[in-house]
């Protein structure tokens, strides 16, 4: 056999081979391009879908927003307790009826607030948060905050007078609108999930300055603990600490699994 | 003329090609299996977004819960990308000069929205729900994979019927405590043992479907 024919073939054969190394690539590598949908069936239908692009309206969204002065059912907003956090053109200092003040109340508030607002006023209400922290640094590096970065220390909630004299409704009215540099939170937080906040803080500025005297009789207290409450360091490692949350026991899942089968 | 004949040589080739006929069905049904399998076509996608948003920064160093942006996964059955408003809840302040941010204060301004990229995509026959699997205790990590180590997101997952069904026939070890949903770096399978998750399973009441109209309807 000539010779061509054995080379031409070994090289057939390894040419073989580059199929499968180009799908390993393929397969080993994120890249931009857009996926295959080989068998299309229905993939890809003419209809809406919820955030989608939708060139008929001007600013592009599927998703129309009411039309101005229009009201949804059960949105009409008058229950100053409920909404604003106000009774009689009073700050509240109860939860409205449509919450329970309770201790899931106090559970959803804590993982709440772990959420949306201990990035800026820490894990245990101090200020010092991590997006706090962060900014912090910009702010000071040595060459000027970085990108134009302003930042005004995030208040520290358990401590701080200005708002540990607040009452529930004032808090609450804070997360729902905002307060000079902190954004509103109103869309982000559902109006009961917001109140569980308030609530929690409340709870968190009784715990952060408990003192001796508000343990039950007859339990015994280490001497050394809770009795400066006041001179703890808004930088104290409670603070710094990301999100964990406590209980990973299987006998006590902190949800309802009331809806059925998944 | 003379007429050609064939070389002696020549009679190699029959079992050549004998062999190579075998092995080509083989050789074929490995490509396509292999090739134009989901693993190889869908999953990998990294669009690039129209701002260089890092979820390695806010997510991973920050630690900052998904749900900060993400507000609607529990309730709804799209886990809805934030609005604009919720990046100037800090970056009005943090990095509010930033170049990179260009697009984010524009939008802000002009009430047009940030046009992302989605990189999730499933079929439009195909109706999944966020809220169903995140109340339960399927973590964000089972499907989107290390979210928090990404600078870019891409797809992880195929996002296929068989790749649902893997999970929907054997859920016992993609299942955790719901609190602990969007913890990323926490592992069912290394913090539980077996009976655990069995336990779990049983006391959430987790027996998912595959009928067909689970997902299609």
């Amino acid at each position: 056999m000539p010779r061509i024919f054995i080379f031409v073939g070994l090289i057939l054969l390894l040419c073989l081979l580059l199929p499968p190394a180009i799908i390993a690539r393929v397969r080993s590598t994120p890249n931009s391009n857009l996926p295959i949908h080989i068998i299309q069936d229905m993939a890809f239908q003419s209809k809406y879908k919820t955030q989608a692009v939708n060139p008929m309206f001007a600013d592009g969204n599927t998703m129309r927003p009411p039309v101005i002065n229009a009201v949804a059912r059960g949105e009409t907003y008058l229950d100053a307790h409920l909404y604003d956090g106000v009774i009689d053109g009073q700050w509240a200092n109860v939860l409205p009826s449509q919450v329970k003040m309770d201790f899931a109340t106090l559970r959803r508030g804590q993982e709440r607030f772990d959420i949306y607002c201990s990035v800026c006023h820490g894990i245990s209400g101090g200020g010092n948060g991590i997006v706090n922290q962060r900014a912090m640094e910009l702010v000071a590096n040595t060459n000027g905050p970085v990108n134009g970065t302003v930042w005004v220390q995030a208040k520290n909630l358990v401590h701080d007078e200005l708002v540990t004299v607040q009452p529930m409704g004032q808090l609450f009215n804070t997360i729902t609108y905002g307060i000079r540099n902190m954004a509103g939170y109103g869309s982000q937080i559902p109006t009961e999930d917001r109140w569980a906040i308030a609530a929690y803080v409340k709870a968190l500025q009784r715990s952060q300055n408990a003192q001796p005297s508000d343990v039950p009789a007859g339990t015994k207290v280490a001497d050394n603990i809770g009795s400066t409450p006041n001179t703890i360091s808004i930088s104290n490692a409670a603070n710094n600490v990301t999100p964990t949350p406590m209980n990973v026991s299987v006998s006590n899942p902190a949800t309802s699994m009331s809806e059925g089968k998944l | 003329m003379s007429r050609f004949l064939f070389p002696r040589w020549s009679n190699a080739f029959l079992p050549l090609v004998i062999i190579l006929g075998a092995i080509a069905p083989l050789y074929v049904g490995l490509f396509v299996a292999y090739g134009f399998s989901p693993k190889t076509l869908e999953a990998g996608y990294m669009p690039t977004q129209p701002v260089p948003y890092s979820h390695a920064v806010h997510a991973g160093k920050l630690g900052m819960d998904c749900r900060y942006c993400h507000t609607s996964v529990e309730k709804a059955s799209f886990a809805a990308v934030p609005a604009t408003q919720t990046c100037m809840n800090c970056h009005t302040q943090i990095h509010r000069e930033s170049p990179k941010l260009e697009k984010v204060r524009s939008s802000y301004e002009t009430g047009m929205p940030i046009e992302w990229v989605k990189v999730h995509k499933l079929a439009d026959y195909a109706y999944f729900n966020h809220s169903a699997h995140v109340v339960r205790g399927v973590g964000c990590v089972e499907c989107h994979g290390r979210v928090d180590q990404m600078t870019v997101v891409y797809r992880v997952a195929p996002l296929s019927m068989g790749w649902c069904l893997e999970c929907h026939r054997n859920p016992t070890d993609r299942i955790r405590p719901p609190s602990m949903v969007t913890q990323m770096a926490w592992d069912q399978n290394k913090e539980m043992t077996e009976a655990q998750r069995v336990e779990l399973q049983n006391l959430n009441n987790i027996h998912p479907n595959s009928n067909c109209s689970t997902c299609h309807r």
